[in-house]
């Protein structure tokens, strides 16, 4: 409550004095266990923000929305790490300018909720490192195990099983701050790279294009898994591949805003010789 | 006296059913999810749930379907026509929301066109609606001038008695009739009485919305930008709906040979309404979700004089950004 409530008061002195637009957080939402994205422009709206650790969305993708940062003016977003990550995988990928985002971090642990220091990406360099260095211990749950155990084989059954449930809604794209494409190639039909149907072929090709696209790229925020609503265990996946890239590149997506993306650079001296 | 189908004689109804040639479709609770789907036994079935994750429509307008194959060569072009799959089938334990979408969604399918793909489904399925007893945060039949024991698109009601132990019978139509005709020894005359049906509160003025909606002035309010500002855009609220049908046409293939199906697809898509000149009507999200509302409970009923939303709740329940119809309605009510 004390951080709601000092955090109420520094989105209202922002607003009051110019150095924000606007401000994306939460709110209580339709149900007592939910949260929704609430964006504070006054400061009757800032009175409804709600932070608390059941605020789980990661809202970074909302400043991408088309024209919200084109007069230059800040905006201020509640985020996580996850979501302070993501903040600086856009920067570097050039979709926004990090100076004009002010970031309002908070983290959780059980039922309490605390801010993190700094108000630019720069500010965060320190705790994003500590959390490469030192990931947080997920307790792995039964369904990874599971996996773990399969061979080759009876993980394609596997995923194959998982993905007959998908019904092309894109709440996982949609959901995503990666997920940024003015065009995505599900959405280009000359030609038409991916089926649009939602069959064993389509829905796989979809599955499989998303994860690779976002390896070195997710910061497991979670958005694509909660949003899911036939629920495919899509964190597992993507969980994954961030472990490929960080064993294979030493990379952990979202240090800077300059770094540079893994799968869209290259050194001159990369031991692999087959793409050069 | 009451005709009373006991529970555990649902194993005995189903095993009859299926011998009699009809497929026994129901809720069941699958690992990740719930939806309808076929089963052998009545212990398969899962009536627990306040309603089903995915809704019944996909059992009539599923979510691709092939049309046409064709293959072109030289001087001739060869195409084979889809047909439905034929088969007579029960759906044992719809809830009165999803069969209503069924009804909601008859005078669309055969409006200037007749779809056989939905009609050939329709004519073979018997609709066994189960009462509602039970109703979560979402649920809205209520609101919507409908009940969690509406008869409506149904071809039997059945009322749950005490103890879970068993359901009312009321048989509605012909076709519920023949159903029950063949487990008739099953049903027993007995003085049960039925749990209540749940009480869901009325969440908004459908007249109220209804007028506003209809006022061509609030066509361009600031409301419906305020209102979808959150809104992502994806589809999860259309393609759970019972009662949202649209769907595109493609063809999957090259230009040899390949095959036509229908697709789900969405109004909430920036695609939905892009011309190929790169122009796009439906420009903002704020203009797509206010197209799902208008034509919900402005067009739709101008053309079919039914809302077309039965009040499942579902678009609010699996909303990543907890919007829906409910919020907007109740939004508007105050307006």
């Amino acid at each position: 409550m004390i951080t709601q409530e000092r955090y109420r008061t520094t989105v209202k002195e922002l607003l009051a004095n110019g150095s924000i637009k606007m401000a994306i957080g939460y709110r209580l939402g339709s149900t007592p266990d939910r949260r929704r994205p609430l964006f504070i422009r006054t400061s009757e709206e800032a009175d409804q923000l709600v932070l608390d650790s059941t605020c789980m969305t990661n809202l970074s993708g909302y400043l991408v929305t088309e024209g919200l940062l084109s007069d230059e003016k800040k905006v201020g977003i509640f985020l996580r790490p996850e979501g302070i990550r993501s903040i600086n995988i856009l920067a570097a990928e050039y979709q926004l300018n990090a100076d004009q985002i002010v970031i309002f971090g908070f983290d959780s642990t059980g039922r309490d909720v605390r801010p993190l220091d700094g108000r630019n990406v720069g500010e965060f360099s320190k705790l994003l490192n500590e959390i490469k260095e030192h990931p947080l211990q997920i307790v792995k749950e039964p369904l990874h195990w599971r996996i773990e155990k399969m061979n080759a084989k009876e993980r394609f059954d596997f995923w194959q099983e998982e993905f007959s449930r998908c019904i092309k809604c894109y709440a996982c794209r949609q959901a995503c701050p990666m997920c940024y494409c003015r065009r995505c190639i599900v959405d280009s039909n000359q030609p038409q790279w991916i089926n649009t149907s939602s069959h064993t072929l389509g829905n796989f090709e979809w599955n499989i294009v998303r994860a690779f696209h976002l390896s070195g790229r997710c910061v497991q925020c979670g958005n694509c898994d909660r949003a899911c609503p036939v629920n495919i265990p899509l964190r597992l996946i993507n969980q994954r591949m961030a472990n490929e890239v960080l064993d294979g590149f030493d990379h952990f997506a979202g240090l800077s805003p300059t770094q540079e993306p893994v799968l869209a650079s290259f050194k001159k001296d990369d031991t692999e010789t087959f793409i050069l | 006296m009451t005709r009373i189908l006991f529970s555990d004689k649902l194993d005995n109804c189903v095993a009859k059913w299926r011998s009699a040639g009809l497929t026994v479709i129901g809720p069941v609770q699958e690992e990740a999810i719930s939806r309808y789907a076929a089963v052998e036994k009545g212990t398969d079935l899962s009536f627990g749930t306040v309603l089903p994750d995915r809704s019944l429509k996909e059992l009539f307008f599923p979510q691709t379907e092939p049309m046409t194959s064709y293959t072109i060569k030289k001087n001739e072009i060869e195409t084979t026509d889809f047909t439905p799959p034929q088969g007579k089938r029960i759906i044992f334990g719809t809830r009165a929301c999803d069969a209503s979408g069924l009804a909601i969604d008859d005078p669309l399918f055969g409006w200037d066109y007749k779809d056989e793909f939905w009609f050939q489904r329709r004519n073979e399925s018997v609709i066994v609606t189960i009462a509602c007893t039970k109703s979560d945060d979402f649920c809205m039949c209520t609101s919507l001038k409908l009940a969690p024991d509406s008869t409506k698109g149904a071809d039997v009601l059945l009322r749950p008695i005490v103890k879970n132990k068993g359901w009312i019978v009321e048989e509605l139509t012909e076709r519920g009739r023949e159903a029950f005709a063949i487990i008739s020894e099953y049903l027993l005359e007995s003085p049960e009485p039925a749990i209540p049906t749940v009480i869901v509160p009325e969440k908004f003025n459908l007249d109220t919305c209804v007028a506003w909606l209809q006022n061509p002035e609030n066509f361009d309010s600031k409301f419906w930008k305020e209102i979808s500002m959150r809104c992502i855009g994806c589809a999860s609220c259309t393609y759970l709906c019972p009662t949202c049908h649209c769907f595109d046409i493609q063809d999957e293939g090259d230009t040899y040979s390949g095959i036509r199906r229908k697709n789900w697809d969405s109004c909430s898509f920036a695609l939905f309404t892009m011309h190929t000149s790169g122009h796009n009507p439906r420009s903002t999200q704020s203009a797509r979700w206010r197209q799902r509302i208008m034509h919900k409970f402005n067009y739709f009923p101008g053309k079919f004089s039914v809302n077309s939303c039965s009040g499942c709740g579902r678009c609010s329940r699996q909303c990543p950004v907890d919007m829906g119809i409910t919020e907007t309605l109740q939004e508007i009510s105050k307006l």
